[in-house]
This record gives structure tokens, sequence and C-alpha cells, in this order.
């Protein structure tokens, strides 16, 4: 069946529409817009549900010479993060409306919130490259506003500055990838920016990339970007910055959403990348950051914290889970998916729950909250041992999955593969330590030191309620969330066919054996927690200049020293300067241009030049000599207004009246302007310091240069024919634009676009003078 | 210098006309009757000053201790480009209305009685927001420089 469009745009633009509304709303309803936002997410969600068992790319066309259209692409996997991102967005909508009671700026919070759901609902089904890396860049920025929500907060300011570097920094690795992508596929004969025509003709596209030798830069442009969006190892870091961000925010866009788009991106280009170099670079880098993840969420001392290093974690396991070769692979990928959204987005809205009722989120001065918050504590058990990965939890399945994959790559492989089952393992020990850790906030000994706990409001109840349901129903019946989408969200990730067994093993093979260490080593380690937490705090402490965010904060300082020194040479306030700087990377970029084209520098032509033209045009270089001796302001504009109309008659001459008129009114305004502004002037130069003369004698030489080789370029052929974009506009401009002055119809018809650009800039120089003179008269100087 | 003014200005002005109308078929068109424009006022600036198209030719007082930026002057001028942005952009979504692409132009004949046949082309729209554009824009630089 084919997906509905009109239903599908609904769907994403629904959000963007409630977020610009948002704002207004909020000073009418006050802080009950975050129910709004329920809303809207309620109705995006039920719009995505009615697409459910349709597969299949529709699309309205945008710019079809470029081949980028409104396309959207519906198929299992789609359809499960479309899902997700709505369904849990509307839980985060209603558990927000209370969490964030009396909160400042909450109307600025909703907005980012639904615009945020908005890019991710687009990022889901977007199946045109060029859309795709749009909401891919708008869940960047969305996600830079909400964790700077407390803008006056330092440390708040730096976490956010530091996901922006990093996600929008993997996003350009992207956008390079997808114009690689968008050449071979050109090259292959499928339309260039269409990612669903692109995943139909996988073998013909790959061709194409291999036969540039752009393959191998394609995967890891797009395993960067996905690296940078999912935390993985080494740019994790920014992750547990991202926790600074109110909880609702946490439990949405950094365990349940955003960070899931590089994994959704990865399982996406799966069936195009596939092949060993895939698997060395996924499946490894998944496995060190499931790992890593898991090792620092031990060592975390904050309950956001370790629930931020244990998504690291997982979103490693779903990545490394993609990059197996097995059909095992996209199974437990797929399946994890859904699992860790649901128990990770509960657990965040838990740890919201215990901060705001305990009033810490320190774990050592948490314990036995039980009594305190019963129901909470009952969530936080499904939800836990579901990440632990014990039976019969969901977690458990998923899990089991990506293990069989792991044993079935070592066997066929062989060698160093056995590797991946034994990280495997020994990151999945780490995971029951942390999981068991974070259960124990209930269970444990209650600490002396905390006050009373009051009872959470239902309101704030009901949102983790309902996900850890959902838990225990993949939990009790995994056929019917399999059956319903992961299935066939595995098979859109496959290659070979799918079929996904969820249950209890049945009998003894590598992979339960493997589950068997992981739970038993778990257990008997949790009895020594806090011993293994302060040797891994001190191999951590051990370790500090090797740590990402240690050398993320060099290279920050290091790049800000050098554009401060880089800025007083360029933006010094001299205006002498700025028009060095601008005519020199202008002459520079123009020449490079020249130099990148294959063809030599044209030869000069010895063409007829007739005596009048030479005659203005001697007057005219005599003129320009003349301005660089000339001893004041007067005389030297006045030789420069010689200059301009002798080449105002150098246009009469070749015949370009346009041109000539143009030239003699600007000259006149010219002068008119300098008499304006005369008596500011300095009656004379001054002297002339030597440095700077040569300097600008340097510069006027390049130009000269630059604009003679431009002159050779344009009339590269000699001969004084017309050309052919010429006799077209002569032969056209009278029957198509309805007038006899070729330039203007040009003007005004076929490049009026660019003359209504020009006007913009006029239009931007006025108001910048205006503004700069506003601001000056404000007292707004340096 | 005024008197040189008085006189010229004027033909000018006319000439500046003649060239925007004429722009279609001759040499012309909005930005050189736009830049013709801002040369005449300007030339008046220069003869005369700032405020005497107000006070002198409008009989309107003016309020010297204003800020140049809300100056009743400027602020026409400000106008007078907004307005030629929107008569530009607007020309061009007519085009989109009509399913061309955008800012394409037609034209047609028109018979006026005294001028005879008249060819009338949907770019003079254009061409004015154009002519307002520069007019606005520039003599709002010239204004506000000036008058520092």
């Amino acid at each position: 069946m084919e997906p509905e469009l009109w239903v599908l745009a609904t769907a994403v633009a629904l959000p963007f529409v409630a977020a610009v509304l948002t704002p207004f709303l909020y000073r009418v309803v006050g802080e009950r817009v975050g129910y709004f936002g329920a809303v809207v997410a309620a109705v995006s969600f039920g719009l995505v549900l009615t697409q459910a068992g349709t597969e299949g790319t529709v699309s309205a066309s945008w710019i079809p010479s470029l081949d980028i259209a409104v396309r959207f692409h519906v198929d299992g996997l789609a359809l499960l993060f479309g899902l997700l991102a709505s369904g849990i967005g509307f839980l985060i909508f209603a558990y927000a409306g209370s969490y964030m009671h009396g909160m400042p700026s909450l109307g600025r919070f909703y907005m980012a919130l639904l615009a945020f759901m908005g890019s991710i609902l687009g990022v889901a089904f977007a199946a045109d490259l060029v859309f795709l890396f749009l909401f891919w860049e708008l869940t960047s920025v969305t996600s830079f506003v909400l964790i700077g929500y407390h803008t006056g907060d330092a440390e708040s300011q730096y976490s956010a500055r530091m996901a922006m570097v990093i996600t929008v920094g993997g996003g350009l690795c992207l956008l390079v990838a997808v114009l690689m992508l968008a050449v071979a596929a050109e090259g292959a004969g499928v339309g260039a920016f269409d990612l669903a025509a692109i995943l139909e003709n996988t073998d013909a596209v790959r061709l194409a990339l291999e036969g540039n030798g752009l393959f191998v830069p394609a995967l890891v442009l797009v395993t960067v970007a996905a690296a940078a969006k999912s935390a993985q190892v080494p740019l994790y870091f920014w992750l547990p910055g991202a926790m600074v961000a109110p909880t609702p925010v946490s439990a949405f866009l950094h365990s349940a959403t955003m960070v899931k788009v590089g994994v959704y991106a990865l399982a996406r280009v799966r069936p195009l990348f596939h092949g060993p170099e895939w698997m060395v670079l996924v499946a490894t880098l998944g496995m060190v950051t499931m790992t890593v993840g898991a090792v620092l969420a031990v060592v975390a001392d904050d309950i956001k914290e370790l629930l931020a290093y244990s998504t690291a974690s997982h979103l490693g396991l779903m990545i490394a889970a993609f990059g197996f070769r097995t059909h095992y692979g996209p199974e437990a990928g797929a399946f994890h998916l859904l699992n860790h959204a649901l128990f990770k987005a509960a657990l965040f809205l838990v740890a919201g729950i215990v901060a705001h009722e305990a009033g810490t989120r320190r774990i050592e001065k948490l314990g036995g909250l039980w009594r305190d918050l019963p129901v909470t504590a009952a969530i936080t058990a499904v939800a836990a041992l579901s990440m632990a990965g014990l039976p019969p939890f969901s977690g458990f399945y998923s899990k089991e999955i990506l293990f069989e994959a792991a044993w079935e790559t070592a066997q066929s492989v062989g060698g160093l593969a056995w590797l991946y089952p034994a990280t495997a393992v020994f990151a999945s020990i780490f995971t029951v330590l942390y999981s068991l850790r974070f259960l124990w906030l209930f269970l444990g000994d209650r600490p002396d030191e905390l006050g009373a706990v009051p009872r959470a409001p239902t309101a704030l109840a009901v949102s983790p309620g309902i996900l850890a349901v959902g838990v225990a129903v993949v939990s009790l019946v995994p056929e019917l969330a399999i059956g319903f989408v992961v299935d066939d969200a595995a098979s859109a990730a496959a290659l070979e066919p799918v079929e996904i067994h969820a249950g209890l093993p049945t009998h003894l093979s590598g992979p339960v054996v493997m589950s068997m260490i992981t739970i038993v080593v778990g257990f008997v380690t949790f009895r020594y927690y806090g011993e293994t937490k302060e040797a891994l705090g001190r191999i951590r402490a051990g370790t500090g200049p090797l740590h990402p965010t240690t050398i993320y904060d060099q290279v920050l300082s290091v790049t800000e020293r050098a554009s401060t020194l880089l800025a007083a040479r360029v933006h010094n306030g001299l205006i002498r300067s700025y028009v060095w700087w601008l005519l020199g990377a202008t002459c520079a970029l123009a020449v490079a241009g020249y130099a990148s084209t294959t063809a030599g520098i044209p030869a000069l032509s010895g063409g007829e030049t007739p005596v009048a033209m030479g005659l203005v045009l001697g007057v005219a270089v005599f003129a320009a000599v003349a301005i660089t001796v000339a001893e004041s302001h007067v005389t030297g504009v006045l030789t420069l207004g010689i200059l301009g109309f002798m080449i105002a008659i150098f246009y009469i001459v070749a015949s370009g009246p346009d041109l000539a008129l143009t030239q003699l009114v600007v000259e006149t305004l010219l002068l008119l302007i300098f008499l304006l502004v005369i008596e500011e002037l300095p009656a004379f130069y001054g002297e002339l310091e030597l440095g700077r003369t040569l300097k600008d004698a340097t510069l006027s030489v390049v130009v000269g240069a630059t604009a003679s080789l431009s002159v050779l370029y344009a009339a590269r052929d000699g001969s004084n024919a017309v050309t052919e974009t010429a006799s077209y506009f002569v032969d056209n401009a009278v029957k198509e634009g309805g007038g006899t002055n070729v330039v203007n119809v040009i003007l005004t018809d076929y490049r009026a676009f660019d003359t209504l650009g020009e006007s913009i800039v006029i239009l931007l120089a006025a108001l910048s003078v205006l503004v700069l003179l506003t601001m000056r008269d404000r007292g707004e100087t340096r | 210098m005024r008197t040189t003014a008085r006189v010229v200005v004027p033909i000018i002005l006319v000439v500046a006309t003649s060239l925007f109308l004429q722009g279609h078929n001759l040499p012309g068109g909005g930005f050189i009757g736009g830049v013709l424009t801002v040369a005449a006022f300007t030339l008046v600036y220069v003869a005369y000053s700032l405020d005497y198209l107000e006070v002198g030719v409008l009989d309107r007082e003016v309020d010297y201790e204003q800020h140049i930026g809300e100056h009743r002057t400027v602020a026409a001028y400000r106008r007078l480009f907004m307005f030629g942005l929107a008569l530009t952009v607007a020309s061009g979504l007519v085009a989109v209305a009509l399913g061309e692409p955008f800012l394409s132009q037609s034209y047609t004949y028109v018979h006026l009685p005294l001028f005879g046949e008249i060819e009338v082309a949907s770019a003079i729209v254009f061409d004015t927001g154009i002519f307002c554009v520069v007019v606005g824009g520039l003599l709002t630089i010239f204004s506000v420089v000036g008058a520092e």
C-alpha cells in the first residue's frame, strides 16, 4: 500500500506550525501551553500511525532542475522511528507540563521542543538527501537551544556550545558525504538527491562511488557524522554535558530520539555501504563505545550522568549491531532501538522525579527510596532490569540477538573477530553493574542525611508509568512489537530476509553462555561495586590528558587564540585594511578559479584598435598615473573623475550606450558625494610610509593583473563574433521580453533575479548605515 | 551654486524620468533613472541643506533635536525603499500566481490618444521597484551621512 503524501507532510509540518504559534499562545494561556504541545504530538502520532503497513515513496516537486523534491519514504524503520519520536514526544510534553511548572521562558522552551519533534519526524521520513540534511541540522540547532535553556548559567552555555560544535561538525561531514552520494547517484543515472532511488539501486550507486574512489571517504564521513550525533567514541563527551538541560529534554532528545538519529542514518545507508570496510569501521566503533560508555557509567556520581554514559553505551550497542554482516545485526539494532527508547526515557523521567522530590542527584546521597516513592520504584524496577538485559525483560531479547550476531561473525571470520563477543560480554557486565546501582537508589539503605521525600505527583508518574507498561508488554509478548513494526524495520536495513525470534533460550549455545557469564559476573561484582568504582575512578583520573574533553578544550582555546590574532590583523577597524583584505581575497579567489580550469592563459590577439579608442584609453591611463601623484584630495578626486569620464567615452566608442550612461551618472554622483564629505577630510595626504606604500602598491598590481587576466579569459576566442548567449538574447529580447533594449530586457526579465539581489544589496547598505549611526548615537561603541 | 542647482535640478529630474520610462527600448532603465534622481537630490543637499526640502519646499516644521534615524525625510526614504522591494517581489509573485516561473515578464500593446500605439511591459512594474529601491536606499545613506 502506498503512503499518503498529505498525511506525512502534515505530521512533519504540524509541529513546526505549532512551534511558531507557541510564543503567542504562551502569552494567552501561560504554562498550560505544554499540554497544547502534547495535543500536537498526539495528532502527529495518530497521523503516523495511519501509515502503518504502508511502504513506498511519495514526493512533490520542489526544484526539478536539481532533482530536489519534497520526498517522503515510508518503511518499517521510518515508521518505528517516527512513532517513537511522536509517541515519546507526547509523553514528554505531558510530563513537562507539571515538571516545568513555574520555570521561566517556557514559551521558548516549548517552541524549541516542538520544532525539535518536527525535525526528528522529518529525519525519519525524508527520502531526499537535501531534506534529510536540513532536518538533521535542525535537530542540532533545537538541541542547542534546549541544552542552553538556562541561558545565564555558564555551565549551560559551555555544554550547549560543546554539543553544537560536535554535532554540527558532524553535520558538515554529512553534507560532504551527501554531495559525494549525489555525484555518484547522478553518475549512475539515479536521481541525484533521491535517497529512496539510491537505496533501490544500491549496486549501481556503489559501482559509481567505487569508480570515483569515493566509496571509503563517503563511508567514513557518514560514520563520523553518525558518531558525532550518536555520541560515539571519541565524540561522546558532549552527551553527559548535555545533561544540564531540564530532564524532559534529556529524556526526549538525549536518550530516546535525537541521539538515535546517527544510528538511524547508519541503518538507512547500511544496504548501500555494506561490506568488510563497513563491518570493521562501524562494528568496532560501536563495540568500543559500548565498553567505554558502560565503564564510565559505573564511575559516574550523578544519576543523570550515569544515564547519559549508559545511553552512549547502548547507542554503541545499536551501532555495533548494524555493523555486523549477519542478518542478526539489523534485527538486534532495530529491536534495541525500540527497547532502549522505552526503558531509557522511563529512567530519565524517574531521575527527574527523584531529583524533583529528593532535591539531589548525587548517587551516594540517595538510597532506599522505595518507601517514599513506591510507584516510581516499581517503574524503575521494570525499566532498570530491562536495561541490565536480564531475562525475561525486553532488553534481554535484543541483547541476546546482538550476542548471536557477534558470535556468528566471530565464527565465520575467526581470528581477531573473536574480540567482538569478548568485548560485548565485558561491556554487558558493566551494564548489569550500573543498572543494578540505579535500582539500588530505591532498594539499598536509606542515608540518614536524606530528608523527607514527598510522594511524586500523579502527573509526573503517568508518563514514565506508560513507558514502563510499554517495556512490560514488549517483555511479556515480544511478538506483538516484532510483528507490528520491528520486523519491517530490521528488513529495511538488512540485505537478507529477517525473522526475529525473541524468547527465553531453550538450549545451550554460545550466545546463551555469553548471557550467563554476563549476568553471573555482573551480580558477583555488584557486591564490590564501591571498590570497582574507586579503581576505575583512579584509572580515569590518571588518564586525564587523554580525555576527549581535555583535547576538545585545548583545540578550542588554540582556535580562539588564533582567531583573536587573525582578527587583530584583518579586522582592526581601519577601512584601509578592510579594503586590502577584501580586494586581496577577491583576487586570490579569482586567480585560483582560473588556475583550476584546464585552459591555459589565452594569448593576446592583436585585433584592430580604432584611433579614437586608443586616444581615450591613453588619456585614461595618464589620468590614472596622475592620481597617484596628486597632492590633495581635491586634485585626486577630480583626476579620478577624468578617468571615469574617459571610461564612459570608451563605452560609447565601443557601442555600449547603457554602460556609458551608467558610468556617467555614477561618476557624477561620486563627485557630488565627495562634495558632501570634503569638509571632513584632511587637506593633504601627509607623509608616506614606505612599508604601507609597498603593501598598497603590491595590492594595486595584483588587482590590475587579475582584472587583465579576467578580460583575457572573458574574450578568449579572440574573434569579435557574437557569442551564442549574446545572439540568443538579441534574437529573443523583442519576441519574449518585448523590448528592443537588450541590456534592459536581460536586467528585468532574463536575469531579473540577479537584479532583485542587487537591489537588496543597496537596501542592506542603507540599513547598515542607519543601524551603525543609530548604535553610535546610543553610545554602543567600543 | 544655488542658482545652478535651481536651473539644473528640474532638468535632471525630467531627464531621469524619461530615461526611466524609455528604458525598455532605448538606453536607460530603473537603475540609471534612479541614480540620476539621486544625483538631483544630492545636488539640492549640497547647494542648500538636508532640511531645505522640508522647510523650503513643503513648508513644514523641522525638529532639529531629533535623531537623524527618525528624521522625517529619512523615514520617507526608508518607506520608499521598502515599498520598492515589496513591489519588485510582488511583481515576481504575480507571475507565480499566473503559473509562470518567479519574475517572468510579459508585455502588451495599448492604444492611447495623443501618444498613439504604446507598448506596456509588465517589466515596468519591476523596474519601478528597482527605481524606488535605488532612490530610497542611496538617499537614505546620503542624508544620514550628509547630516554628520
